[in-house]
């Protein structure tokens, strides 16, 4: 007997026993419910925690947006309307942060719309270009796979304070710089460094998923149709530009989404590497949303609540195009 | 149009010898067919013409020229795979052009040559539509096209009619014969099936651990194997085999014997063959006629084809043939019948197995 078909049989016997107990019991159920009503029984478990973990916040977090005060309960707060939005929109030029009530929103939306197309890109780009090094028959190819997925079983806050730890002042980086004689420079105390720095850790810290996703994609490309490419005269950039790219179409997709829904949600490993600053150059809308709601004294749930939703909503139209996009390439 | 040598070609992976030296001329024009069990290197051997693979020593000509280094797009060759190998998210169209674009032709050049291909192939109704679209014989024209519109000297075919089933497979065979016949190019086609083999080629090259063993047409192949290994291989069903010794030579006869059965008068002459050396004896299933003498043989299983029969029996030691009987043989399973190889129709092999010449 292989070892395939005895664990079956072995799982077949754990589930007999039980079986015997739930079976009759289900009927019943099904007698007393009558056959229609019975799907509600299986989905009643997983829809209990959705409604309870992910519906009844977003519900929770509206009402939060329309109503004032910093009392925690529903119930003490007051409904304020729009005010919260009207606060957060209350600016005489969109386009420059200071003329608004809360600059600080709108500077971490600004950030936030340079950081996301800048960390995706790179994030792509980088991980794309690791996993076609990665898909080539190198010299331990399995070790460098392992070495490359690494950071992403890390804690956000261990990523953070490693490379605080490297970037600091009198961190590891400026220990090499000066000790070959060149000055050492304040990583994370200059607006571009420390952004440069922020958007460097994060695609260090996450790239690995999306390399062995993209590298599982090259993978399913066949062999030999590189081969008829080479055959066909194609040089390897166009090998990469015509063959690649579209078989990789499909992943790249979804690699997107995946990347641009993450990178919004960047908080942890820059509110420990940065803090949001120097000043406010780094801070994104996660960390707004967080430092307004939880933070602050006096904690200001409504504000933090409004610039959620409206992150949420953005979030929604763009998943929305994707979906449309990625639809689209599906029939052709 | 073109001719092919390779002199001495050698191709290693790591310390494994794919192909410890291969010697073979391909006239121009030629239809060859590489043939042999898996493992032998005649894959090998044709990605080595085709430049996918590096030789390892040895050099390869096409007509003059040594492209033993030359890249595989520069070296005028095209080359079907045996998965098709079509470029999944292009349009037939697309499959048969991209080529063409990589090298820069001329556009309405180009197309001239696609709907050519297309025509040729009768795929014309096809052209717009993806690969996923097709039946297995349709994208193993498209294959077939991809390689014409490039317009090679020579063509490279990888086992491609191998993904079909045998129905199709006849008509693809008899498709790419015609094909063969049209064009005029050289043509080198791999194979583990020796019928497409023995059907299609002008020249045969058996080839067994990377080391051909024979080169000819297709029936010299059949009818002169040059040892044991190529008389087993070509031929299908494959030739009967007896070990025993040479009892007698006499004028145009030689006597068989082997232990338990009774000695063989085989009529025909052959070279150097001396009284008590051992030796096979090959007889073809076809070649073993139902006689009143010769050795008696007790049919266990009688299949019976309708236009002929083929009758699994028992030597006298229990020594397995098969005999094809044209027609509908009357035996049955039990029964004893004597067969014996007419003269000339049988092969002698020597303690290596290489044949002994017939005189």
């Amino acid at each position: 007997m292989s070892a395939g078909t005895q664990f079956a049989a072995a799982a077949g016997a754990a589930v007999a026993l039980p079986a015997r107990i739930v079976e009759p019991f289900m009927y019943g159920l099904q007698r007393l419910l009558g056959i229609k009503r019975m799907p509600w029984v299986f989905l009643v478990p997983n829809l209990t925690a959705v409604v309870l973990f992910a519906l009844l916040p977003v519900f929770i977090n509206i009402f939060y947006s329309v109503s004032g005060s910093d009392r925690l309960y529903p119930w003490d707060r007051p409904v304020v309307g729009g005010a919260n939005y009207a606060t957060l929109f209350d600016c005489d030029n969109f386009l420059d942060p200071s003329t608004c009530s809360r600059d600080l929103f709108w500077r971490a939306l600004g950030n936030t719309l340079v950081f996301v197309p800048v960390q995706v890109t790179a994030m792509i780009v980088i991980a794309l270009l690791t996993a076609i090094c990665l898909n080539r028959d190198i010299r331990g190819r399995g070790f460098f796979r392992g070495i490359f997925f690494f950071p992403v079983m890390l804690s956000p806050v261990v990523v953070a304070l490693t490379w605080q730890w490297i970037l600091q002042r009198n961190g590891a980086l400026n220990g090499l710089i000066s000790s070959a004689g060149l000055t050492p420079v304040n990583w994370l105390v200059f607006p571009n460094t420390a952004f440069f720095w922020s958007v460097f850790v994060t695609v260090w810290a996450h790239m690995g998923f999306y390399t062995i996703i993209l590298l599982a994609g090259l993978q399913s490309i066949p062999r030999d149709v590189y081969e008829a490419a080479k055959m066909d005269s194609a040089t390897p950039w166009r090998a990469f530009t015509r063959i690649t790219l579209p078989l990789l179409k499909p992943v790249l997709l979804v690699v997107f989404i995946l990347a641009v829904i993450r990178s919004v949600q960047t908080f942890d490993e820059l509110y420990v590497l940065t803090g949001g600053g120097p000043g406010s150059a780094t801070m994104l809308m996660v960390q707004y949303i967080y430092e307004v709601g939880f933070a602050a004294q006096p904690r200001n749930f409504g504000l933090a609540a409004a610039a959620s939703l409206l992150l949420g909503v953005a979030l929604l139209i763009f998943t929305a195009i994707q979906m449309r996009i990625s639809r689209g390439g599906k029939d052709d | 149009m073109a001719s092919l040598t390779l002199e001495n070609i050698k191709k290693s992976f790591g310390a494994v010898d794919v192909i410890p030296g291969v010697d073979l001329k391909i006239d121009d024009g030629e239809f060859v067919v590489f043939v042999g069990p898996s493992g032998c290197g005649k894959s090998t051997l044709l990605r080595l013409i085709a430049g996918l693979e590096d030789v390892t020593d040895g050099d390869i000509r096409i007509d003059a020229d040594s492209v033993a280094h030359t890249p595989a797009a520069d070296r005028g060759v095209a080359m079907v795979f045996q998965s098709y190998a079509l470029y999944p998210h292009m349009t037939v169209r697309e499959n048969l052009s991209f080529g063409l674009e990589n090298i820069r032709m001329a556009k309405p050049e180009i197309s001239r040559r696609v709907s050519e291909a297309a025509r040729l192939l009768q795929i014309e109704q096809l052209l717009e539509r993806r690969p996923k679209q097709l039946s297995g014989g349709q994208r193993q024209r498209v294959a077939i096209g991809r390689a014409i519109t490039r317009d090679p000297k020579i063509f490279l075919f990888d086992e491609p009619l191998s993904n079909l089933d045998a129905e199709l497979r006849v008509l693809m065979r008899v498709e790419i014969t015609k094909l063969h016949e049209r064009l005029g190019n050289t043509m080198i086609y791999v194979t583990h099936d020796q019928i497409e083999a023995m059907t299609m080629a002008d020249k045969i090259v058996v080839l067994r651990k990377g080391v051909i063993e024979q080169v000819g047409a297709p029936l010299e192949l059949y009818n002169h194997p040059k040892n044991l290994f190529v008389a087993g291989f070509i031929g299908s069903p494959r030739m009967n085999f007896v070990e025993g010794r040479i009892d007698a030579v006499g004028e145009g006869a030689v006597t068989f014997a082997a232990d338990g059965l009774p000695p063989l008068v085989l009529e025909g002459a052959i070279e150097g063959a001396n009284i008590g050396a051992a030796v096979t004896l090959g007889v073809r299933p076809e070649d073993f006629l139902v006689t009143d003498k010769g050795w008696p043989a007790t049919v266990s299983v009688a299949e019976q084809y309708g236009a002929s029969s083929y009758l699994h029996c028992a030597l006298p030691g229990d020594r397995p043939v098969l005999i094809h009987e044209p027609g509908q043989s009357k035996a049955g399973r039990g029964d004893v019948i004597h067969v014996a190889p007419p003269a000339g129709r049988w092969h002698l092999f020597d303690a290596d197995g290489l044949a002994l010449r017939k005189a």
